[in-house]
């Protein structure tokens, strides 16, 4: 079913002997020394590669995530969180409505959904109109509606949402578990991030933090051709010259790291080498999907300007966890243009919440419901967890006449396979009026307490010493969502 | 006791030692204790308990409200309910229980899930009747027989025990140990080292190879490599202390301070950029930089060095070093985007970063885990941080402009003096040879104009405005302005008795005026929405107090003797007074008294002042010097009119408002020149009056506007120091309160400045005399102390660092960490030893280099050896130097340096490309966009203090180094300069050897580099025929390309 571990074209036949050869005698110049601090066990093969896989803490449910960040948060009212009072009660005052929820300021009058709503699937579940393809998936979701943040504004929510707390600086979810469970394809990073416009906060979203460069993302640029830095071999240079060049390398390298025996790094580093020519190869081959069926194009929306980004994007993740990476994360780019969305932040539907979400929903609504589709055929969606939603949610009351300001106590996620419940089960709910989570909330170390957990983890015991603390992905909180797990 | 504690009152019974400082902290943080004691409780009400609750809290609260829970890390909120006590007494929020008032009861709240904040069970809410159980069980008064204490939340802090850590004992001076291998060991340092090796039965490696040594020496100081030539001075010098004077070089040259200064921004988080939101990038940031460059450069002692960062602005205020030194305190992230509800939690956010910054660099301690609690492992009650927070109080992120160089150079001011003298002369003329003419013809035509009625007020025209303690500017429409409040000149004599009330602000105005019969004089106080309210005064309200006002006369004609005569002012009319404080107390020679209007913000005020008897004027023009004293609030913006009559009886309503219609500053107002000139040309044109009469003319003629605005425009463009934006820390800020859990709306006591107590052996008072003493000053001193302040820790932070840096690792192995839970060090009367050498050699830090490179210890090599390997396989005993992998930025630079495109420019603002050919220190830094070559290869992320960056290895490193751009054109440009130097191919990698290895290469490593040379070549020809020409340069290029991606030229041996 996986085709992990892929060999590769061995350029160097004596590689493996050669390695043993420096293996032997280095002692336990351990992780640590490489890893700063790491306390995890150290060993001799995972000094020359800190990427290699590492078994889990427990059976894990999930082998891969993929979250499809909704980049500027959609509104929850608008999407999945039926709110029937909203529509009966357009314009009245909003009870409790608090001038501090928002980022701006609020009308404090209800605002009802612009959309329409219906049913759908064995469970019955809710959904605006703007997400028919979604709609199809409910009952392989499970939806949790009592999500909140503390940060109220786009990048600290995010940052939030990503890292834990909302300060800067704090390794991003996706490096922690590159950290604690390494790599199952050596020639792909095992941490991928996917964006078009880079989302409000940049790199601090998905930041490797203090934990080694090992674990950080690899970000594509959906704007941009070549997507990995310096993968491609410079064109005056074939592929015998290089190869002679890897070989003279690994040649002087190895007379180095002979002299050092000491040092396991050096002989890392001659396993880099390697590992970088076979990556010329194995990555433009994960990201080359013309070789994909029509239909399967279809599915995801290629083809058609709407969804041509997001698709690809979805598409790239199918091929990407086929090929043993392990967390990828999308941040949805703008939608159709001339709809008053903001390129870096474009479900924030500050003005008018009809246009704006209308047009962000029809720029992922097929992609996504493609990618639950198209893992779900090829037995994919078991191992992995699909996450879908925004920073935060939007205000029940309006800014200005249409749009819904910020609102960092209520909002929805779900998440399909991976281990969930699914079967359109509602976790926790937010109040009459959609404006606060009201019952089991859950914050962004709850959902990462599971998310570690479904991987494998013991968000308590991942653990990495800085400055004198030993720090983990969940802070000083977390509780994992047990009744959400299948 | 009480529950506002001031934490300063409190300093004062610490230092009286009358109760144990940790019976204090526990106080302190304790909730408030209920004196009742329960009541004996009745067996019914036992039985109750018994039945309906125990089974309720040990089911549903033990988990994290108990002894139990506490003893697995788990106790949540500081609450135990597994006794009565602790029941009673409650957790971080208060008691839990008041007996008898369930509804005042949090514990029946919690159950009740009441409110959102606080629902228990946290999960799962109790089954109705269980809750309606907790009710009735308070309203019996809670009985409960459970018995013992309550369990403590937290971990008694015990000062005198946490003294006798060994990070926070004083330096131990212990004599170098005795070692056998006495030839060896050629310092003090070496014997440290070496006895414990001996004790160990481990054998120093050998001596490297100079040419090594050298290069290692050259890395570690300047982080470039050396030149071959360079390299061949070096090893030309045969004398003894060969090495020692490379050092002295190396320390000297202004590269050490762009190398070592990139060491200390990796501990201060520096970047350019505010992060979060939309990381606004800071334009003055980079001051900071060039701060830390330059004082590594000059050798600054390093506790001076601290004290500026801590204090720069309050050491030199105004001065550009000191807000560029201040830089460090605001280098951290900060959000673009603040909201009313976000404010105040990131202004503790703020204050967090510089404390943990702070921390982190300076102290190598955790000090931000004790915003919210006592720090767990070390003995850092919560006070402590609040204390320290305190020094911030008053400092928050801001900018200012200010002059890097302020002394303007002789050349430019007197380039502008020459040209300023020649335009003099040029007007001079103009006002011979053609004023006169253009005069005449202007009055011929006014003097057969029919007269217009002329207005009750002319606007005078300002001659010279000075201000006391205030600075001003005047302006062409008679405007005085205020600028700003400047201190008394202290070049200024001592004023007389009386007048140097610092309190006591003033205007000089002089006016000229060639009129005569004056009868009034006005004085208007204009709004303007730059003041405070939009003025007119600078108070608060916006009203101002003017104390006196006097106008004296004095004759303009040059000889004149006649004696300058005071006017006698009578109070005329106030558009706006107080009932207490009207006109006339400004005119009545009593400076206590005072005009003031408090209600009129934003709205004109004026005044009219009779001369009582009018004034007839001196004989060829009067000066008018007016006089306006304020008590502190000034007028914002002053303007002085003049009427030549009559003047109605000024009628004044109870309010001293202007009786209907004898409203006496209407009558229209026009600007004085006409009818200036007119008086003038009544006479005739004399020297006297030359220069105002060129003036007034100027505003009615073009040709005159030009030449006098050329003399004007040019004598105000002095040449002035160069401003330039800093970014640094200001003024501003609030109070700073002791937060409960560190939640902003659980604030305790108003914290007052103070230290970390464990690393204050003498009164806090000593570093805080004279109690106004700025206490960010006090910081510095305090850790800058090392005989009872912190600066035994600081120095041993410090020198741990440069250890580090020379080493590969720290005596202390986790430089950032010094506490308990930090590594424990290697060679602790080492580290000892060094920090008192330090601070005895005055905090001087290239002293410090010197004394360790120059030890047998540094100079080192790395040899296999089995036994050493087997005994102390991690060189914690330093029997070998082994390689250490550059850091990013020194692997750019030395890229740059072996391609020769290295531009050797100093300081400056930020490079914004990653293209610019200058070091890397000077390469942006923002942290939403970082550089990726540099983070690449493990640059911090530059959020957090960064002690011990990591040397990853990945494949992207590798990718780098054989396909990007950068690298292959260095490789070009390296084989470019190898072909100048070798004519040969077979010569050029010999000298490719020397420039990016310092070594010539091996005969093995000779015919290695040629064959692949020729194959590249015989490669490159059969690609393409057509480019077997170039081929060997280009043959060379990839030749030098495996050298720069090799191991050797980035793991310094």
């Amino acid at each position: 079913m996986f085709n992990h571990h892929t060999p590769g074209e061995l350029i160097l036949p004596t590689r493996r002997k050669f390695l043993q050869q420096l293996g032997h005698g280095f002692g336990s110049v351990a992780l640590a020394s490489m890893l700063n601090e790491q306390t995890r066990a150290a060993s001799t093969a995972s000094a020359v590669n800190p990427l290699l896989a590492r078994p889990p803490g427990f059976a894990p449910r999930a082998k891969a995530v993929i979250w499809l960040f909704m980049t500027g948060a959609p509104s929850h009212m608008d999407t999945f969180d039926y709110k029937p009072e909203l529509q009966k009660r357009n314009g009245e005052v909003l009870p409790g409505n608090d001038p501090k929820t928002g980022f701006f300021k609020t009308s404090g009058k209800i605002l009802k959904s612009p959309f329409g709503w219906n049913q759908h699937g064995q469970s019955g579940t809710w959904v605006s109109d703007i997400l028919p393809n979604l709609a199809r998936h409910v009952d392989d979701m499970t939806f949790i509606h009592s999500c909140f943040v503390k940060g109220n504004n786009h990048a600290p929510a995010a940052i939030e949402l990503m890292c834990g707390t909302n300060i800067p600086g704090r390794p991003s979810a996706g490096a922690w578990i590159t950290y604690g469970l390494g790599s199952e394809n050596q020639n792909l990073p095992a941490f991928v991030v996917m964006h078009d416009r880079k989302p409000r906060g940049d790199d601090q979203i998905w930041s490797a933090g203090f934990l080694p460069k090992t674990y950080q993302a690899l970000a594509l640029d959906a704007r941009r051709k070549e997507t990995i830095d310096n993968l491609v071999r410079a064109k005056e240079e074939t592929d015998e010259q290089q190869r002679a060049a890897l070989e003279l390398l690994r040649d002087v390298n190895s007379t180095h790291a002979q002299a050092r025996p000491s040092q396991a790094d050096l002989a890392a580093r001659i396993n880099s080498f390697e590992l970088a020519y076979r990556m010329q190869t194995a990555a433009p081959e994960a990201l080359d999907y013309q070789g994909e069926s029509e239909a399967t194009k279809k599915l995801y929306g290629l083809g058609n300007k709407t969804t041509e980004t997001f698709g690809r994007q979805c598409l790239l993740a199918r091929r990407l966890i086929e090929r043993g990476v392990r967390y990828i994360q999308i941040f949805a780019g703008r939608g159709t243009s001339g709809d008053g969305s903001v390129d870096d932040v474009p479900w924030d539907g500050h003005d008018n919440i009809e246009t704006n979400h209308r047009s962000c929903a029809a720029a992922t609504d097929q992609p996504a419901a493609a990618l639950l589709a198209d893992l779900k055929a090829r037995g994919l969606l078991d191992s992995t967890l699909v996450i879908w939603g925004g920073e935060f949610g939007r205000t029940s009351d309006s800014q200005g006449t249409r749009g819904r300001d910020h609102n960092p106590h209520a909002f929805t996620i779900w998440m399909a396979g991976g281990g969930t419940r699914g079967g359109g089960f509602h976790y926790g709910a937010t109040d009459e009026f959609g404006y606060k989570a009201v019952e089991n909330k859950v914050h962004a170390n709850d959902l990462h307490a599971t998310i570690l957990h479904l991987m494998g983890l013991d968000h308590e015991k991942l653990t990495y010493r800085f400055n004198g603390r030993d720090f983990r992905l969940t802070d000083v909180g977390g509780h994992v969502l047990r009744d959400i797990i299948a | 006791m009480a529950k506002t504690t001031d934490l300063k009152t409190n300093w004062g019974r610490l230092a009286r030692c009358t109760f144990s400082a940790t019976a204090w902290i526990a106080l302190l943080a304790a909730p408030a204790f209920f004196a009742a004691e329960p009541a004996t409780p009745s067996p019914e009400g036992i039985a109750f308990f018994e039945k309906k609750i125990r089974p309720v809290l040990a089911e549903s609260c033990y988990k994290c409200h108990s002894q139990a829970a506490k003893d697995q890390g788990k106790l949540k909120g500081g609450l135990f309910l597994d006794t009565r006590e602790g029941v009673l007494a409650g957790g971080d929020t208060g008691p839990s229980v008041v007996p008898g008032k369930p509804d005042a009861s949090l514990l029946v709240k919690a159950v009740r899930w009441s409110s959102p904040d606080l629902e228990m069970p946290p999960k799962h809410k109790l089954p109705d009747p269980v809750i309606a159980d907790f009710g009735k069980w308070v309203e019996l008064g809670a009985p409960d027989p459970r018995s013992g204490p309550k369990g403590s939340a937290k971990r008694e802090i015990n000062l005198a025990q946490g003294r006798e850590f060994r990070s926070f004992k004083p330096l131990a001076r212990v004599a170098p140990p005795a070692v056998k291998n006495t030839a060896w060991a050629r310092t003090p340092v070496d014997r440290f080292v070496l006895a414990k090796q001996e004790a160990a039965g481990v054998t120093p490696s050998a001596p490297v190879s100079r040419a090594k040594l050298a290069r290692r020496a050259y890395f570690d100081l300047t982080g470039l490599p050396p030149s071959p030539e360079e390299l061949d001075e070096f090893l030309k010098d045969q004398s003894s202390d060969a090495f020692a004077k490379l050092v002295d070089r190396l320390l000297a040259s202004p590269r050490y301070g762009e190398r070592w200064g990139r060491h200390w921004l990796d501990l201060v988080r520096y970047a350019e950029s505010g992060g979060y939101e939309f990381d606004g990038y800071r334009n003055g940031a980079y001051h900071y930089r060039n701060w830390v460059i330059r004082a590594l450069n000059d050798d600054m002692a390093y506790s001076d060095f601290i004290r500026w960062q801590l204090a720069g602005d309050k050491i030199a205020p105004g001065k550009y070093e000191g807000a560029a030194a201040t830089g460090f305190l605001v280098a951290g992230p900060y959000p673009g985007q603040l909201t009313a509800k976000t404010e105040e939690r990131i202004r503790y956010d703020q204050l967090d970063d510089m404390l943990s910054t702070i921390g982190s660099s300076m102290l190598g301690l955790t000090v931000e885990c004790v915003r919210c609690h006592d720090h767990k492992y070390d003995p850092i009650p919560q006070t402590d941080y609040y204390a320290l927070a305190a020094a911030f109080a008053k400092t928050v992120h801001g900018t200012q402009q200010l002059a890097p160089d302020p002394v303007v150079p002789k050349a430019e001011i007197e380039a502008h003096r020459t040209t300023l003298e020649s335009l003099v002369v040029a007007l001079r003329k103009y006002e011979t040879n053609q004023l006169p003419d253009r005069l005449e013809k202007w009055s011929e035509k006014e003097r057969v104009k029919k007269p217009a009625p002329a207005p009750r007020w002319q606007t005078l025209e300002v001659i010279e405005a000075s201000g006391q303690q205030v600075e001003i500017e005047t302006r062409p429409d008679g405007v005085v302005a205020f600028v700003a409040r400047s201190k008394p000149d202290p070049k200024r004599p001592a004023p007389a008795a009386g007048k140097d009330d610092p309190d006591n602000l003033s205007y000089t105005v002089i006016a000229h005026t060639l009129q005569t019969n004056l009868a009034a004089v006005r004085l208007d106080a204009l709004a303007d929405k730059k003041l405070p309210k939009s003025g007119p005064g600078l108070a608060d309200d916006g009203s101002f107090n003017l104390t006196e006002f006097s106008v004296t006369a004095s004759p303009l004609k040059a000889g004149d003797k006649s004696a300058s005569v005071k006017l006698k002012l009578t109070a005329g009319q106030a558009r706006f007074a107080e009932k207490e404080m009207p006109i006339a107390n400004a005119v009545d020679g009593k400076p206590a008294t005072g005009w003031r209007a408090k209600d009129k913000p934003g709205v004109e005020n004026g005044a009219v002042f009779v001369i009582a008897g009018g004034f007839a004027g001196f004989e060829g023009g009067t000066v008018l010097t007016f006089r306006a004293d304020f008590r502190t609030d000034v007028i914002g913006r002053l303007r002085l009119a003049l009427s030549t009559g009559p003047i109605p009886a000024p009628t004044n309503d109870a309010a001293g408002k202007p009786a209907e219609g004898s409203d006496i500053f209407a009558g229209g107002t026009d600007f004085q020149h006409a009818r200036e000139l007119r008086a003038l040309l009544d006479g005739k044109l004399v020297e006297a009056h030359r220069s105002d009469a060129v003036r007034w003319f100027s505003r009615l003629d073009e040709p005159t506007k030009k030449v006098l605005n050329a003399v004007g425009d040019h004598a105000r463009k002095v040449p002035q120091p160069k401003l330039t934006e800093v970014y640094t820390a200001v003024g501003g800020g609030r109070d700073v309160f002791l937060l409960r859990r560190g939640e902003v709306d659980s604030k305790e006591g108003k914290a007052a400045p103070g230290f970390i107590q464990v690393l204050a052996t003498k009164e806090p008072g000593r570093w805080l005399t004279p109690p106004e003493r700025d206490p960010r000053l006090a910081l510095g001193d305090w850790l800058a102390d090392a005989e009872g302040g912190a600066g035994h820790l600081l120095a041993r932070v410090f020198v741990n660092r440069v250890w580090k840096h020379h080493f590969g690792r720290g005596i202390v192995a986790t430089s950032n960490d010094f506490g308990a839970q930090g590594a424990a060090p290697t060679h602790p009367e080492l580290l000892d030893h060094l920090a008192g050498e330090f601070i005895r050699g005055g905090w001087k830090l290239k002293p410090l280099h010197r004394l360790l490179m120059l030890t047998a210890a540094y100079q080192q090599g790395a040899e296999a050896n089995a036994q050493n390997q087997q005994r102390d396989p991690d060189n914690k005993l330093l029997w070998q130097q082994p390689a250490q992998r550059l850091e990013a930025e020194a692997i750019r630079d030395a890229l740059l340096s072996v391609g020769e495109k290295l531009d050797p420019k100093m300081y400056g603002p930020a490079e914004n490309t990653v293209e610019s050919p200058r070091r890397s220190v000077y390469l942006r830094v923002r942290r939403s966009e970082l550089i990726p070559f540099l983070t690449l290869f493990d640059a911090p992320d530059a959020t957090r203090s960064i002690g011990d960056r990591g040397a990853t290895t990945l494949p992207s490193q590798a990718l780098t180094l054989l396909n990007s751009p950068f690298v292959r054109d260095i490789a070009a440009r390296l084989a470019k300069r190898a072909l100048v130097k070798g004519a040969t191919p077979e010569a050029a990698i010999d000298q490719v050897f020397q420039i990016a290895f310092s070594r010539p290469p091996t005969d093995a490593e000779r015919a290695k580099f040629g064959g692949y040379f020729s194959r590249q070549k015989e490669l490159l020809g059969a690609a393409d025929p057509k480019l077997a020409a170039g081929a060997a340069e280009k043959a060379l290029a990839a030749t030098c390309l495996v050298a720069l991606a090799s191991s050797e030229f980035i793991y310094i041996d």
